[in-house]
């Protein structure tokens, strides 16, 4: 009963505050937005340019292989201005009037009839501006055409010409991103969502003094412990489930999928299995940051502390992406352990039993600290030191 | 008389924190707050601990509502001790503080409730202590507005309302009337001694001589942590008036002219 009444009041003190619930949710939808927008702008948009570039010297045969492969791309056009005046058509790419300007050595077509080997070649030089994007797209262009041109001048062989050698599915390599990136941002949400409900509510509650009240009743500590973890968990849930709902739905959009091939990649267990880590890392991470706080004299304090804390669980999320072929031994590590097993999930590969001792490891872990806190909260030195 | 509240041979030391060495210009590391203390206080009566800031009646108030842990000595409260039994110490007593806070969040209805929870009260029993306190001090206007949008004096009458939602035998009040406008202390005074008309018990700490000399049954003066005079009001006195006998004593103990 004691527990049920305190869990009520941390789930009232949340629920009845549209601040707090809407802290708690909008950062999930803030990433969707962002990603979406950032998804349409790289992935629907179809480019179209329309180049002017300058030519100095250009042999015929260069404007032809530039022009026809500018045709054979979609959305380009190619005009070339052809013109002696280096310097007059320097200041106008300077200026913007022209796309850019391609200078080309007199004789070129003599002097690549014999290669240049140990001696300086004939060198094609192309004005541009990178800060204009029409402008960089030219300047990548005719370098491409360039460079296969020259290529295929001094072939002695191919790899791989043309397409259809990746054998991977459009899924796996979509799993593969997935799998690097997601449980980095996912720990990241995670941690961010339980920091900001329970910092307040743990050191917001000491530093105040209503804590202290609460302990002066004859309420057990480790149901003082467990009424605020259980509901903060479950607070921090919502904003990291919001997080990860904005993530898992705005991610395909971002890598240029569509969201039924994102959510065909994965079946149900790899859903099963990714609930249950981040599941098994909320109350945990909940805990961590209550230990803190009911260590922690005032917010402050436990701010900086959590935020140390933030760093390591980042910088160890992080490293996991490049830790390959851990033995099973990373699922004694908390946090980590659910990291490499998320990482395991999304790439497609992962051990049952190793995400499920992850998850349960961690849980036990949690029961671990909230006796810790309990045993805090019965200490005079921590509770009411000065 | 049946003695409620025991104090035996109390003895509380603090660590000083260079910051607070500072504060008090001492380099010593310890501080004794309270030093073998022991007083006896009796069901139906007020004792009240006199004596200056610093003397070591709050946290002698702190050990008997079993906050903190005595270095030696030990407590007990309606038989069970401050150390061995302190969850049972909880229950049989209402701790008045003003270090003890409400969440100003929550609105009196809610906090009264949600006390009477940890203290395990029945909802039955719980309803009706509600309306009756409520209207008592002047709540139940107020009892769906949230805490921290009431005036102190009201915030003062729910904290003391709270203190006491589980029917303690022993009140335990330390500086009961800090604080408070004086239309507020009154209540508060008249409710202690309605309290002790109710068979309660009441221990409260105070420098206020007017205070005990009203209310009280039974008086300590405690000085440098320790009870230098323990007795009825009468006993202490002497004959004189508590303010002239407290600097006497006070003179004797500390050898200096105030």
């Amino acid at each position: 009963m004691k527990l049920l009444a305190l869990m009520k009041k941390e789930f009232l003190r949340f629920f009845r505050d549209p601040k707090l619930i809407f802290t708690m949710i909008f950062p999930g939808v803030l990433i969707y937005a962002i990603y979406s927008i950032l998804g349409g702008v790289m992935w629907d948009k179809e480019k179209t340019y329309d180049f002017r570039a300058a030519a100095v010297s250009m042999p015929p045969a260069f404007e032809e292989l530039l022009q026809t492969a500018a045709n054979e791309s979609e959305g380009v056009t190619l005009t070339f201005e052809k013109t002696e005046e280096k310097d007059a058509a320097k200041k106008k790419v300077e200026s913007g009037e022209l796309t850019a300007l391609i200078v080309f050595p007199a004789n070129f077509e003599e002097e690549i009839k014999t290669p240049h080997v140990g001696e300086s070649a004939p060198m094609v030089e192309i004005y541009y501006r990178s800060a204009d994007e029409e402008s960089g797209a030219f300047y990548n262009f005719a370098s491409a055409v360039l460079n296969a041109f020259e290529s295929a001048q001094t072939n002695l062989f191919d790899i791989n010409a043309g397409e259809g050698y990746d054998l991977s599915g459009e899924g796996s390599i979509f799993a593969s991103v997935m799998g690097s990136v997601l449980p980095f941002i996912v720990v990241a949400l995670v941690f961010s969502s339980c920091m900001s409900v329970t910092l307040e509510s743990v050191a917001g509650e000491k530093e105040r003094g209503t804590l202290a009240t609460i302990l002066v009743t004859s309420v057990k500590r480790t149901h003082v412990a467990l009424g605020k973890v259980l509901p903060l968990a479950c607070v921090a849930l919502i904003g990291a489930f919001s997080s990860f709902l904005g993530i898992a739905l705005s991610m395909p959009k971002l890598v240029g999928v569509s969201v039924g091939a994102f959510a065909g990649s994965y079946g149900f267990l790899s859903y099963f299995m990714l609930l249950l880590l981040i599941f098994s890392i909320v109350p945990l991470i909940v805990t961590m940051i209550s230990a803190v706080s009911a260590y922690s004299k005032s917010v402050k304090e436990a701010t900086a502390y959590t935020s140390v804390i933030m760093v390591f669980v980042m910088v160890i999320s992080l490293v996991s992406s490049f830790l390959e072929g851990v033995g099973g031994w990373v699922c004694v590590i908390p946090i980590l352990n659910a990291v490499i097993s998320m990482q395991g999930v999304l790439a497609m590969n992962f051990a049952v039993w190793q995400a499920l001792v992850s998850a349960g490891l961690n849980i036990v872990y949690t029961g671990a600290l909230v006796l810790l806190i309990a045993k805090m909260l019965s200490s005079e030195k921590i509770m009411f030191g000065k | 008389m049946e003695e409620i509240v025991r104090a035996e041979n109390l003895k509380k030391t603090f660590t000083l924190s260079r910051k607070q060495q500072k504060i008090e210009k001492t380099g010593q590391t310890h501080k004794v707050a309270v030093n073998g203390l022991s007083f006896s206080a009796y069901r139906g009566q007020i004792y009240g601990l006199l004596g200056p800031n610093g003397a070591g009646k709050t946290t002698t108030l702190r050990v008997l509502s079993t906050l903190i842990k005595p270095d030696s000595g030990d407590a007990f409260v309606c038989g069970h001790s401050v150390t061995k039994e302190p969850q049972k110490v909880r229950d049989c007593i209402g701790f008045m503080t003003s270090e003890l806070k409400l969440e100003g969040f929550f609105t009196p209805d809610f906090l009264f409730d949600f006390f009477g929870s940890m203290h395990g009260v029945e909802k039955e029993k719980l309803a009706a202590r509600k309306k009756e306190l409520f209207s008592r001090f002047g709540i139940d206007r107020f009892a769906q507005v949230k805490v921290e949008d009431l005036s102190t004096g009201m915030k003062q009458k729910i904290s003391l309302v709270v203190s006491i939602v589980h029917d303690p035998d022993v009140v335990i009040f330390d500086e009961p009337t800090n604080g408070l406008d004086v239309l507020t202390a009154k209540v508060v005074t008249d409710f202690l001694t309605e309290l002790k008309e109710m068979g309660k018990s009441v221990i409260l700490s105070t420098h206020i001589f007017s205070l005990v000399e009203k209310l009280c049954d039974r008086v300590g003066i405690v000085i440098d942590g320790g009870m230098v005079r323990d007795g009825t009001l009468e006993e202490v006195c002497e004959g004189r008036t508590l303010e002239e006998k407290f600097f006497e004593v006070y003179r004797a103990v500390k050898g200096e002219e105030i």
